[in-house]
């Protein structure tokens, strides 16, 4: 392996060549192939309808919706994680974060406030805090906060719900907590570094040793990897989610709405099944305010924007399994309790 | 083939992708899928994304091009295994295990379902909601619009006839009032066929969905209209503008109080966007 060994003095010097003819050429067959799935697209729309059954259209329709709505999401979230991985100095994060392992995380968790994106778009800025230095518990206050402190949600949630029914302050505070609470659970783990998936744990070694490299290079690399990694994910996740929403009839859940108990259950299973963005969920939900009590709303707005079908398919690229259960099941009873809670009490 | 995959697998996802959203936005079937205040900010991101995916591709053919040329031909396998950046062993290092069999048979399938379904997207013609997912959220299950009927009792006769199925369908919800609805008549209400699920015979609802913020959140509502025999001229799914008046409803089986009582119901082309948002 010493052919390896030498490759990184290589690098800087390939990083550091001007763009020759080839980039052009390589740039020009980049363009040529978008022109042709676009002008495939236009001309295969106009064959008619697919010979498809409904619900297999259906299907696809939906598949496509998650995907589509997700996609502009993903792409500021990588460009965020880019952004905060190669062009923000280092010294800036770690600077303004408290010592103490509590006010860290406290930190962490309103660090939605300034990178706004639903949790899709978390997914690859949370890989790029781990990348950054971030404890692995640390990444997760973030990734199950963000979504939920972060302007956008809370400008939705405020129009859809006012401060009816404390549903609002309780869904910030319950997210707040929640977080929390997972990330000092997780950072009693002996070695919070097998909480990742290996592939991750391996990449993020190899980053240590990150070779110099510049800047737009690195930015390019990001951009192939997380999207070579992401994607598949976001794809199939939503494939699934599509899947479901066609065959569970959605009156069951429905039905379960006026039980105390049971409508927290209900609303963790649409969420779950739904796999709708944090900022927009607020509005999915409130025609449901009428038929559900506001602890079962709560609790949809907790549990929905960190754990549904999507996100898992999409942490499932940087935590393992093991680590993925965990958490879903904290999360679903810190959640469900907090649900009862404002059921019983409001 | 498992190192290619694995780097170009992304950039060809979200750059198909990424296309197909530019197309559908430019042909004005965007909203088949999202709702259209995300129009702006899904092609601005789009773009975005396209110029990223052209960058990656010069700079990516390049670095493998002169690393081929580079090095010795017997360790091509090797070269491989160093030249993508991009794949998930990253930079060229030592402790750089091949990725297991299993590992990688799962990566492969998973790029490979991946990429059929957004194959899919290319080769399938869009399409709106049918009633196969009317039918499984229950029409009207969630059509609580409380504005809906104040607004529809200071209503001018003119905006009475702008009503969409959404004012209609809310107002549905919440009176059943025959006196309510006697200088209310319905104008031209445009929607597509869904059989009544109890009297499909002789009622049938005229749907749309209606969208919060992409279709996955779809919910259909509907005006039921009393036509027996609507089959013979009317399939399913298939759009038609509606005028009438409503009724007290003369199906025994039809759950509900009250219906439309066509004057005339006339076959129309599916509206531009289909949604109601």
């Amino acid at each position: 392996m010493t052919r390896a060994a030498e490759a990184p003095s290589r690098r800087p010097a390939a990083a550091g060549r001007r763009w020759g003819p080839r980039h052009v050429v390589a740039a020009g067959l980049g363009v040529l192939g978008i022109l042709a799935i676009v002008g495939l697209r236009a001309v295969t729309a106009e064959s008619g309808d697919a010979p498809l059954p409904d619900a297999a259209q259906d299907l696809i329709t939906l598949a496509t919706s998650v995907i589509i709505e997700s996609l502009p999401f993903i792409v500021l979230g990588i460009a965020l994680s880019i952004l905060v991985q190669v062009w923000i100095p280092e010294t800036w994060l770690m600077r303004i974060l408290p010592r103490n392992p509590w006010g860290r995380r406290a930190v962490i968790s309103l660090f939605g406030m300034f990178l706004p994106v639903c949790e899709c778009g978390n997914v690859p800025l949370a890989r790029g805090l781990v990348r950054k230095g971030f404890t692995v518990p640390e990444s997760m206050v973030f990734l199950l906060a963000a979504p939920i402190l972060n302007p956008v949600t809370i400008l939705t949630t405020h129009a859809a719900f006012g401060f009816d029914d404390g549903i609002l302050v309780a869904r910030l505070l319950g997210g707040f907590l929640i977080a929390n609470v997972l990330g000092w659970l997780f950072s009693q783990h002996p070695d919070p570094e097998s909480l990742l998936t290996d592939r991750f744990a391996e990449e993020c070694r190899v980053d240590e040793a990150a070779v110099t490299r510049s800047r737009g290079g690195q930015t390019l690399d990001l951009f192939v990897r997380e999207t070579s990694i992401l994607m598949p994910a976001l794809v199939i996740g939503a494939v699934v989610a599509g899947a479901i929403q066609v065959a569970v009839p959605r009156d069951v859940l429905v039905a379960l709405g006026s039980d105390p108990l049971f409508s927290v259950l209900a609303m963790m299973v649409l969420a779950f099944v739904i796999s709708v963005c944090s900022n927009v969920d607020a509005f999915f939900i409130l025609p449901f305010a009428s038929t559900f009590l506001p602890g079962s709303i709560v609790t949809f707005l907790v549990f929905g924007p960190i754990i549904d079908i999507k996100m898992l398919a999409l942490m499932r690229t940087t935590y393992s399994t093991r680590t993925l259960v965990q958490v879903t099941v904290v999360v679903g009873l810190l959640s469900a309790a907090l649900g009862l809670v404002v059921n019983y009490v409001a | 083939m498992w190192r290619s995959v694995q780097t170009w697998r992304g950039i060809a996802l979200i750059g198909t992708i990424s296309a197909v959203a530019l197309w559908l936005a430019a042909s004005g079937q965007l909203v088949l899928y999202i709702h259209p205040r995300y129009v702006l900010f899904t092609v601005a991101m789009a773009i975005v994304a396209l110029v990223l995916v052209v960058a990656a591709i010069a700079a990516r053919a390049v670095v493998q091009r002169r690393d081929a040329l580079q090095r010795p031909p017997g360790s091509v396998d090797l070269l491989a295994a160093h030249d993508g950046q991009g794949h998930d062993h990253a930079e060229p290092h030592d402790h750089d295990p091949l990725p297991r069999r299993r590992e990688r048979a799962l990566g492969l399938t998973a790029a490979g379902v991946a990429g059929l379904f957004v194959l899919g997207m290319v080769l399938l013609p869009p399409a709106t909601l049918s009633t196969a997912t009317a039918e499984q959220r229950e029409i009207n299950a969630t059509a609580a619009d409380v504005q809906a009927l104040d607004e529809a009792q200071n209503a001018d006769a003119a905006a009475v006839a702008r009503f969409t199925v959404r004012e209609w369908a809310g107002i549905l919800r919440q009176t059943s009032d025959l006196g309510f609805f006697a200088d209310k008549p319905v104008t031209d209400l445009v929607g597509f066929v869904s059989p009544d699920a109890d009297d499909p015979e002789n009622v049938f609802y005229v749907s749309r969905f209606s969208i919060t913020c992409c279709a996955v959140d779809a919910q259909p509502l509907g005006v039921p209209v009393h036509l027996p025999g609507w089959q013979e001229q009317f399939p399913v799914d298939s759009w038609v503008s509606v005028s009438g008046e409503f009724v007290s409803n003369p199906s025994a089986q039809s759950l509900q109080p009250i219906v439309i009582e066509p004057s005339g119901v006339e076959a129309v082309e599916q509206p531009r966007e289909p949604y109601l948002f």
